[in-house]
């Protein structure tokens, strides 16, 4: 889980929520001759002045290539110190050069430098961590392993570390196929065991009668309902707080408990609350996918695949209900004295408890 | 309006701390224009950078047009949009007309950000938005992530020929920092900067306000605003001055999160202080 949570994360820059992202790249990568590299590619005037208010100098401005080269270069080694390249926890010191300085006459156009920095791997160094000193904003670091396979783009936060990554082998990009499982199993076990909530809509929707065909009808207006917010909250076009989703979520299943003990049959208006309802389960839904990311080349397969996990958690529910209970004692005279009735009112007190909680909570 | 206050705040005010700047690992990160010049010549071009660090050190923030809700200048008595190209530093970029002060004008759209609770709380502090946690206490949220959406609302001023009446007028920032004279006039007193910051258009106090000198980020002093939403600094040296302030308030229930920060700064170059009438040159 936690290795599908990084993949998901990597692939999203979007995922990425702290600050601004600035100008700043890094390509990082570890050698087969036992050196590691970095070209940063940074704002070379915002570069000279961090470096100068880090060792107290004048800040300098207005300077040309010629001139502002030659500050950098002054300020080369405090720059080196600022990049922490560590293997194993041990520290790598870095040496750095100046690659390339690009400033236009036109003020208007880019300037940017290009920085070299190098240094020795340990022998037999397992994991390696990059943390740049002098960077603010939101930043991409392109990780490449000794064995050159394909680049890992990571975000980072400013001056934040990585998290430890293998020297020697790349991490292999998942394939749709894989990614398509992994949502399918997170869909699946956000509805089993995470989400008692969802479960208790179901069994909810699932006590009202033992009739399949309205059944089905709540299921699928269910259904339908939560995979139109799921799209449209993960597209960005609905938005509601938690603050109203969450409590809402725990007075429909109030609701549905509640009209269980009053009635046994399915009302009209029954399948349009189940829709209405499903509407907020979907933005519920929504919440926790964000919270996982989706990757941004594999954003529909993942968004249905994380859905199909979801229905097939509610069908599981269904018929371990069925199966455990319906199919022994559904034509016995006491069904619904002994099992709808006070499973309805457990479920709706339940769903009670979590409506006050969940708005005094907020 | 503020003046008096202002000027009860002066004194005190000129004490207050001057201390040098943090480095600490707080991640609140101040965001403030850095043009290419702050006192162009009529008809130049100017840049219009964007800036995210802390102590009035950052990075360069390329323009990203989908974070902006405004990027104006007013120059002489009108007001136009800041234009750029898009993903790149400078953000944006103007021709200076050199008449009276210009007031550039930056507003962003919000971006949501959470942070552990520790962090959170740090950065709370490291603001001056001791009441958020005590609110938060007060909740029961002190062990819950701080869940925010941050908005950005930066002003510069470019010096121009004369002063500018629009430089103590708000531009209409949700938070914003207005100063009470022009600080780039070269004739009024220059030990002083007295101004107001304004929530939702109406004075704030007790809002932390902070400014930092561009030459020497170690020179820092702090106050805060008093009823009327005035303070009052001693800003001892000329050159370029950063002043900023953060506000937070519950998000509403209608908001993905729990807090809304507004970040406000204004930037401007304070010119060196003129001899009083009679003085001698000491030369």
């Amino acid at each position: 889980m936690k290795r599908l949570l990084l993949v998901a994360l990597l692939l999203l820059p979007g995922a990425a929520r702290g600050h601004e992202i600035g100008t700043t790249q890094v390509r990082l990568a570890m050698q087969r001759d036992g050196t590691w590299s970095a070209l940063i590619t940074t704002g070379p005037q915002a570069l000279a002045n961090k470096l100068e208010v880090k060792t107290r100098q004048p800040r300098s401005s207005d300077l040309d290539a010629a001139a502002l080269r030659a500050r950098l270069e002054q300020l080369i080694d405090p720059l080196a110190e600022e990049i922490d390249v560590r293997f194993d926890g041990a520290a790598s010191p870095a040496r750095a050069a100046i690659d390339t300085l690009e400033l236009p006459p036109d003020i208007t156009l880019p300037s940017f430098v290009v920085l070299r920095a190098t240094g020795a791997i340990p022998p037999q160094a397992h994991t390696v961590t990059w943390r740049y000193r002098l960077a603010y904003a939101t930043y991409s670091l392109t990780f490449t392993a000794s064995d050159q396979g394909s680049p890992l783009t990571l975000w980072l936060e400013g001056d934040a570390a990585t998290e430890p990554l293998s020297v020697a082998v790349s991490a292999t990009p998942p394939t749709r196929l894989e990614i398509v499982w992994q949502y399918l199993q997170l869909g699946f076990l956000h509805i089993i065991p995470e989400g008692l909530d969802h479960i208790l809509f179901v069994l909810g929707i699932f006590l009202l009668t033992t009739k399949l065909r309205p059944i089905l009808i709540q299921v699928t207006a269910f259904t339908v309902a939560h995979s139109i917010t799921l799209g449209l909250t993960m597209y960005g076009i609905v938005s509601l707080s938690p603050r109203i989703v969450e409590p809402m979520i725990s007075l429909s299943i109030v609701y549905v408990a509640v009209e269980n003990i009053v009635t046994a049959t399915l009302t009209p208006w029954r399948p349009a609350l189940v829709f209405a309802f499903g509407l907020l389960h979907g933005m519920g839904f929504a919440d926790v996918l964000r919270e996982l990311g989706l990757p941004r080349n594999e954003f529909i397969p993942a968004l249905v695949s994380f859905n199909v996990g979801i229905e097939l958690a509610q069908l599981t529910v269904i018929a371990a209900a069925y199966l455990s209970v319906a199919m022994w004692w559904r034509d016995k005279p006491w069904y619904r004295a002994r099992i709808v009735i006070p499973g309805s009112a457990l479920i709706a007190a339940i769903g009670l408890l979590w409506t006050v909680q969940r708005i005094a909570g907020f | 309006m503020p003046s008096a206050a202002a000027a009860r705040l002066a004194a005190p005010a000129l004490l207050t701390v001057a201390a040098l700047a943090t480095m600490g690992p707080a991640r609140a990160h101040d965001f403030w224009i850095e043009p290419s010049t702050f006192h162009p010549a009529a008809g130049t071009t100017v840049t219009i950078g964007l800036r995210a660090g802390q102590n009035f050190v950052g990075d360069p923030v390329p323009r990203f047009e989908r974070g902006i809700e405004r990027f104006v200048v007013r120059q002489d008595g009108s007001e136009q949009p800041v234009v750029g190209i898009e993903n790149v530093d400078p953000a944006g970029f103007l021709q200076a007309r050199g008449g009276s002060t210009a007031v550039i004008a930056y507003a962003s759209t919000g971006a949501p950000i959470e942070l552990p609770a520790a962090q959170f709380e740090d950065y709370l502090r490291q603001v001056g938005l001791e009441p958020i946690i005590e609110l938060r206490a007060r909740r029961g949220e002190r062990a819950k992530p701080g869940r925010e959406r941050f908005y950005r609302y930066a002003k510069a001023l470019l010096t121009g020929e004369r002063t500018s009446a629009a430089v103590t007028q708000p531009v209409g920032l949700a938070y914003e920092i207005v100063p009470d004279t022009d600080p780039t006039d070269p004739a009024a007193p220059q030990n002083i900067l007295r101004g107001r910051v304004l929530y939702a258009n109406k004075p704030l106090a007790g809002a932390l306000v902070e400014a930092y000198l561009y030459s020497d980020p170690s020179v820092h002093f702090a106050t805060r605003s008093d009823a009327g939403g005035a303070f009052a600094f001693a800003l001892p040296r000329a050159g370029i001055w950063l002043v900023k302030s953060v506000h937070m308030a519950r998000a509403s229930i209608f908001s993905s999160a729990d807090w809304e920060s507004f970040w406000a700064s204004l930037t401007f170059e304070l010119p060196a202080a003129r001899p009083p009438p009679g003085a001698q040159d000491p030369r």
